[in-house]
């Protein structure tokens, strides 16, 4: 009796724990539960004050002792002796602030994401695997261990991170481990890799060829060119000197494009939004307060938590230099040093092209090439995934690049196959760039230090404090024929391929211009004498014009004018279009609400503040606008591009009469007032339902108030959010911003500035400040985790503390860390 | 009496146990106490339920309360109930089984 008793409860015990001390998955996930609510290790831990703990801790690998010293807003500024240590300390720091998110983001670059939350990952993981990101990483690796700075730099930033992961226990390890049930694996060069990939896929996949050439097929050339224009003649490129471009181009033989005798049926993987871009400029100091030259730089992405930069100093005898880095990549990606500032945005420019390929037979194991068959490659992707079986995928890789797309994966309908040719597949040094830049000089330095950068190609602005300021638009550019790179091209014939790339000193860049300012937001790059062919999917049409506006007319400006052009939410686009739209109605007829929208429309001042009506209805009507438009776009049972929004308000001013106004679903026939007037009565639809949806939540919400009269503010209506990297919305955060996409404080619902930076690049001393929405530290459970976030809402920016010696922080300091070698 | 002594003995052992190592420990305090103690078997259920409930939620409570609840508030919204509940129950559910398994293997 007595062992039956003990043997029950004993194993009902034993089940109990082991039960909760694993993760479930009951429809949603559960964490162990023992583990995550014990105040002894579990989420209760997470817990901080805004007291930082000054420590000394022993970190092997470490040459010489390092100093940290944590600022207000827990900035580390790094004091070390040698350029090993210093790698070795940002590492470190940057894991001890944000380790699960350094891991996360290279666990999702090289799709294993099921490995954490399963099988719902499952299509996000493959696209991953497919489009080659495994296959660039470890290219990549191997040639940045091949030069032996960029193997130092990545060595000792990887042997810091390990350094911090091997002092973790239980109850330190971060939240959302525990919430997930896993635990950190040892860091590699490797994912360092994995995070650069990552950053060009983001910025390098708004490429529409396939949809491109279903268009070509559907509507003609012509249309094509009138709808797709390879330049939308919107002006002000970012380099314009025109006729003076002295240097003789490389040409090549014209390339024939492959256009399948079928549509492609293939589902296209999702694209980076257009919200994704970016602005920086640079003012001479003829323009400037002070007479020394002032550099912005406002990087637009995805806005998470923890943020994609992390703030970091690093001082080291031939390096000071701060700002924003990129949590798993050593140095500092935009930022200054004692003599200059650089910063990046997107060049936009194509460099991805998809190639037919004809394979000999359905084991895609030979094509054709030339007229002869060539061994196509396998690589079997296994992915793990989290309760289930692995799933192993194998992907055709021909010298190109990888078959993304077959009967397995998006392609269940389509019978050609199509090679995946991206620049990122190609073997690069960045992170050279990056060593360079923080050390550089002078202008020759920042120079010679783009000559190491490929991908993504990015517009590199730069100012010195000897007054120099410049503009680079640095990249491997592959040489393009007329028209190559926007349809399907032939992957039988060698001929179609990238033949060769752009010289680096060909490159688009300018230097001290005659205007005083160099900018760039993502729009065109060059005049129309820029003696190559210049091809991309989008690009920018409005905030380029406004910013140069602004400081065409700008004299005398000061660090806080520019703040004032960063957080600028003058809505070019609507006064382009809203007075056009206006006048199209009939507003004697309009009555009630439609008068009412009439009324604050007409009111608007074009600028997208927080609580702006207009912009509300604005933004209704424009989106209800474009579908209207390309309905016939919308009707296909394929892939399509769509015109930019700044073509189509061009062709409703210049050519309302084109048949793409008249809506297909109605006998009548629309020209573009019809359209316009459609539209409008649909905004003021969406915009009363908005209404009465958000007056019956608060009205369920509260309970003893009877009725509730909704505004539409644009910042309600935006309804912008910060998510967490998980989506998790206890550690996400609804946010009230101006701004929206297209605008230059291009912040929109989950979108927007993600690093602001001024810098001004005094004599004798450098005045920067920055603001990110987010914060240093990466636990939901410490007051550093959202304290930047609120900053960067209210449009305010940190004053950033830099100097080159330790002792000066004295009495700014939160905290000091002091790592020394340990002995061995 | 024996029952207070048995919670006291449970919080004291458990305590000192999770402050060095995994949380399932818990367990093997409440055990240790209900076998020596020699309480009833509902009471020793009882004893060991309020012994690691108690110390799960006095040890959240003074985490919390340092820190302004700022994890609290958060981890709230993920789960089904209040963390302080939720704490207490899933400890005390850990504790009183052990307690009783204890009391078992002890009892004639």
């Amino acid at each position: 009796m007595k062992i039956i008793k003990v043997g029950l409860t004993l194993a009902l015990t034993i089940s109990l724990v082991y039960f909760l001390n694993t993760s479930h998955n009951f429809g949603s996930p559960i964490p162990p539960l023992g583990k995550f609510l014990s105040p002894f290790q579990g989420f209760w831990q997470n817990a901080q004050t805004a007291n930082q703990n000054s420590e000394t801790l022993s970190i092997p690998c470490l040459k010489d002792k390092v100093t940290i010293v944590y600022d207000s807003v827990l900035i580390p500024h790094i004091y070390a002796n040698n350029d090993e240590d210093l790698f070795v300390a940002q590492g470190f720091i940057t894991a001890k602030n944000r380790l699960w998110q350094m891991e996360f983001q290279t666990h999702a670059a090289a799709g294993r994401v099921s490995e954490i939350i399963g099988k719902a990952a499952l299509d996000f993981d493959r696209t991953q695997r497919r489009l080659g990101m495994g296959f660039a990483a470890e290219v990549s690796v191997k040639s940045m261990e091949s030069n032996p700075t960029a193997k130092l730099m990545v060595d000792s930033y990887t042997a810091g991170i390990n350094a911090y992961i091997q002092s973790l226990d239980e109850s330190s390890l971060p939240i959302e481990y525990k919430l997930l049930g896993y635990e950190p694996e040892p860091w590699t060069n490797l994912k360092s890799a994995y995070l650069l990939k990552y950053m060009a896929k983001t910025l390098n996949t708004g490429e529409r060829d396939l949809e491109m050439t279903n268009a070509l097929k559907l509507f003609g050339k012509e249309t094509i060119e009138l709808l797709f224009p390879d330049n939308e003649g919107v002006a002000d490129p970012i380099v314009d000197k025109t006729n003076q471009w002295n240097f003789k181009p490389m040409t090549l033989d014209s390339v024939e494009l492959s256009v399948p005798a079928q549509l492609v049926h293939v589902k296209p993987f999702e694209k980076s939004p257009p919200d994704v871009g970016s602005n920086n400029w640079a003012v001479s100091g003829t323009k400037t307060a002070t007479g020394s030259p002032i550099l912005c730089n406002d990087p637009h992405l995805e806005l998470n938590l923890p943020s994609i930069w992390y703030i970091v100093h690093l001082s080291a005898p031939g390096i000071n230099s701060m700002g924003a880095s990129l949590p798993g990549a050593p140095s500092i990606i935009s930022g200054f040093n004692d003599s200059i500032a650089w910063g990046v945005t997107n060049a936009q420019r194509d460099l991805v092209d998809w190639f037919r390929i004809e394979f000999k037979d359905n084991s895609k194991k030979e094509y054709k090439l030339d007229g002869n068959w060539v061994a196509a490659k396998k690589r079997v992707e296994e992915i793990k995934v989290k309760g289930e079986p692995v799933y192993y995928d194998t992907v055709t890789y021909t010298h190109q690049g990888p078959v993304v797309y077959d009967s397995s994966f998006h392609g269940a309908y389509e019978k050609s196959h199509f090679a995946y040719r991206w620049i990122a597949h190609d073997p690069s040094e960045e992170v050279m760039t990056f060593y360079k830049l923080n050390r550089s000089k002078n202008h020759a330095d920042y120079m010679e230090a783009l000559n190491h950068y490929s991908s993504p190609a990015q517009n590199f602005v730069f100012a010195c404090v000897n007054g120099d300021i410049a503009m680079r638009i640095q990249g491997k550019y592959p040489i393009r024929r007329k028209n190559e790179g926007k349809f399907i091209l032939d992957g039988t014939k060698s001929s179609s391929d990238w033949q060769a790339f752009i010289p680096n000193d060909q490159n688009v860049m300018d230097k001290n211009p005659v205007r005083g300012f160099v900018s760039s937001a993502n729009q065109f790059p060059a005049d129309a004498s820029y003696p190559y062919y210049v091809q991309a999917s989008n690009w920018e049409a409005y905030r380029n014009r406004r910013i140069n506006q602004v400081l065409t007319e700008l004299t005398k400006c000061t660090p806080q004018d520019l703040m004032n052009l960063q957080l600028d939410n003058f809505n070019l686009k609507a006064s382009e279009s809203l007075p056009t739209f206006l006048l199209n109605l009939d507003s004697a007829s309009l009555s009630g609400e439609a008068l009412e929208a009439y009324k604050i429309l007409k009111a608007w001042d074009y600028k997208n503040e927080i609580d702006s009506e207009g912009a509300s209805y604005y933004e209704a009507w424009i989106r209800a606008f474009v579908p209207m438009v390309w309905d016939e776009f919308e009707d296909q049972k394929v892939a399509l591009p769509w015109p930019s929004t700044y073509l189509t308000i061009k062709l409703m001013k210049e050519q309302p009469e084109l048949t793409f106004f008249d809506i297909k679903s109605t006998p009548e026939k629309e020209t573009a007032k019809e359209v316009i007037r459609k539209s409008f009565e649909e905004a003021v639809t969406v915009i009363e339902k908005w209404k009465s949806d958000q007056s019956q939540k608060i009205l369920k919400e509260n309970p003893l108030i009877t009725t509730y009269n909704v505004i539409p503010r644009w910042a309600s209506y935006k309804d912008a959010i910060v998510n967490h990297l998980l989506r998790q919305k206890a550690f996400s955060y609804n946010i009230e911003h101006g701004g929206n996409s297209s605008i230059v404080n291009a912040h929109s619902k989950t979108h927007g500035p993600s690093w602001r930076m001024v810098v001004s690049l005094e004599k004798n001393v450098i005045n920067a400040w920055g603001v990110y929405p987010g914060g240093q530290s990466g636990n939901p459970g410490s007051p550093y985790y959202n304290n930047l976030l609120n900053l960067w809402t209210q449009g305010k920016y940190v004053k950033f503390t830099f100097t080159a010696e330790s002792e000066k922080m004295k009495g700014k300091e939160l905290a000091t860390i002091t790592l020394n070698p340990a002995s061995k | 009496m024996k029952f207070i002594i048995q919670i006291v003995v449970t919080i004291i052992i458990s305590f000192a146990l999770q402050s060095f190592l995994p949380w399932w420990t818990l367990a093997i305090g409440a055990f240790g106490a209900a076998y020596f103690i020699d309480n009833k078997a509902l009471a020793s259920f009882a004893a060991g339920f309020l012994g690691a409930a108690l110390l799960w939620i006095g040890m959240a409570y003074y985490l919390d309360h340092a820190t302004q609840s700022i994890i609290t508030e958060k981890v709230n919204k993920l789960l089904p109930l209040n963390a302080f509940v939720l704490t207490g129950l899933i400890g005390g559910i850990v504790g009183g089984l052990s307690a009783l398994t204890g009391t078992f293997l002890r009892q004639k």
